[in-house]
């Protein structure tokens, strides 16, 4: 585990080094907000109207949360990294290293992920207060709930992304399938929440990673409970043995046929 | 100097059909970067069935005009980076130092620099485009002018990921400048224009330029006016020498990297 703290600490001192890159991302991430903020200005026509259990407010401050987490995920970049892995034979040169190629990837992801994670949540939290006016209510132990639900939120996105870009062990390259998964998140997980689908749908959804990537830690931001807290939390962490389990699966049998040329 | 302009033109063809024959090498990668894009911008369409249960105009436009609206957007994004793919990359290519292989070659500089590759998702973009078009509503003169502001669509966005690049010749690194700025467009171009209202409407008509690009065109295309036709051609046109003026008097600062680099 000491190992992986390290990787993770390194990654997070390199993302602190250049933490000017972070400042276009706000501009993009600012921009997304004041779209989905006037397209809901525009839908509600009140705000204190009621649309599938949620106010004006509350979808504003969903969309803030789910947007955040989006940037933390920055998957299409951690995508490249692990199919360039792989597609390049770099991955051969982690083989005989004294850890898990999966928690290599992992806890640096994650060491890039904090830095993000700081920032995000301070731009959101601005952003909020400047757009709405107000907070929703939270005591301080709700708060360090809906956080750690946020954490698990983007171990299992991670986790999903690698066992994603693994599968250019068998074809040569996975992006593409990181586009449907990735416009799955987006669309069905940070735009509405899950409640805003038809009810056939609903079901199906909540099967699925988006419930516990997007809809999670946002729901329980704008609607803090703590028996949904239970539920979600609970079926986060079997999400992430799962995740891990199949991630473990697919490395341990596509390093069986890699070729590498060269030196 | 037609002639001059022709042979251009010809260089052009000849270097995007080598760069697209080098990405057909391999099929299967080929052809799933062309589908999964569809599927890709397919994906939308729900976000907007769900937006539309919810309310029955956004932003004054039908369901159909927002199909419209994506196809135009995907068109104009598939043709751009389809054809100028590298200059939503020049930046890189100024601060590199990697202009030197196109300033030796007797054509045009810039268009040599931005046609020396192609994206071949853009084929997805430019296929989805054209689905969208059919679903809205099929006529002669709405395909016609689909073509044409996807031309001028596509042109502009080009110009304007050239200006920003090309600021580069002046600060350096402006290549995150340069992403935010082509990334706004896009963002702002799939969403009806009736949403925004005082100055970030005017924005968007003037220095993000998703209206000329995106909303008088699907207006156009609505309901056909001759002058507003006009009035993005002539923007496209404006567009495209201010690009070719940032550029040039920028080139004059560059200065080569020494840089080794083959190119195949």
């Amino acid at each position: 585990m000491k190992k992986y703290l390290y990787i993770f600490r390194a990654e997070m001192m390199s993302a602190l080094q250049y933490f000017s890159n972070l400042f276009s991302g706000f501009i993009g991430y600012f921009i997304i907000i004041f779209i989905l903020l006037n397209l809901w200005n525009y839908i509600y026509d009140d705000p204190t109207e009621l649309i599938n259990g949620y106010t004006k407010t509350q979808m504003i401050w969903y969309v803030i949360i789910t947007e955040i987490l989006w940037k933390i995920f920055n998957g299409r970049k951690f995508c490249r990294q692990i199919c360039n892995d792989v597609k390049g034979g770099n991955i051969a040169y982690n083989m005989n290293k004294p850890y898990s190629y999966i928690g290599y990837v992992l806890s640096s992801h994650l060491g890039e992920g904090l830095v993000k994670t700081v920032a995000y949540v301070a731009v959101g939290m601005i952003l909020g207060k400047i757009f709405l006016g107000t907070f929703p209510s939270h005591s301080v132990s709700s708060l360090m709930i809906v956080f750690l639900s946020g954490l698990l939120a983007v171990i299992i996105d991670a986790l999903c992304i690698i066992f994603i870009s693994l599968i250019s062990f068998y074809i040569e390259d996975a992006h593409p399938l990181y586009w449907l998964y990735s416009k799955m998140i987006l669309i069905l997980g940070t735009m509405f929440p899950v409640e805003f689908f038809p009810t056939a749908l609903q079901g199906i959804i909540a099967m699925t990673p988006i419930y516990v990537i997007c809809y999670g830690p946002a729901k329980l931001f704008v609607d803090f409970s703590m028996d949904s807290a239970i539920h979600i939390i609970i079926f986060q962490i079997l999400y992430v043995l799962v995740a891990y389990a199949l991630c473990l699966a697919l490395y341990r049998k596509g390093v069986r046929k890699l070729n590498v040329n060269g030196g | 100097m037609l002639t001059a302009v022709k042979n251009q033109i010809k260089v052009t063809f000849i270097s995007v059909k080598y760069a697209l024959m080098r990405e057909m090498l391999n099929k299967t990668t080929f052809l799933m970067n062309v589908i999964f894009m569809i599927l890709n911008n397919a994906s939308f369409i729900l976000q907007w069935v769900v937006i539309y249960s919810l309310k029955s105009d956004v932003g004054g436009y039908s369901f159909g005009q927002v199909l419209l609206l994506w196809g135009t957007a995907a068109s104009t994004f598939g043709f751009a980076h389809f054809f100028f793919k590298k200059s939503f990359s020049l930046s890189d290519a100024i601060t590199n130092g990697k202009l030197d292989s196109y300033l030796v070659q007797p054509k045009n500089v810039l268009i040599s620099a931005i046609t020396s590759d192609v994206e071949p998702s853009a084929i997805g973009d430019l296929i989805y485009g054209v689905i969208m078009l059919i679903v809205s509503g099929l006529t002669i003169p709405k395909v016609l002018l689909f073509i044409l502001f996807t031309i001028s669509g596509g042109i502009t966005m080009t110009s304007f990921a050239v200006i920003l690049a090309s600021l580069s010749f002046w600060f350096g690194r402006a290549d995150s400048v340069a992403d935010t700025g082509n990334g706004m467009i896009t963002h702002f171009a799939t969403y009806p224009d009736g949403i925004f209202h005082g100055i970030s409407k005017i924005i968007l008509y003037t220095i993000i330029p998703a209206g000329i690009i995106n909303y008088i065109p699907v207006s156009v295309m609505t309901t056909f006016d001759v002058r507003l036709t006009l009035l993005v051609l002539a923007i496209t046109v404006g567009m495209t020498a201010l690009a070719f003026l940032f550029f040039y008097r920028g080139l004059r600062r560059y200065s080569s990297s020494n840089l080794m680099i083959a190119k195949i």
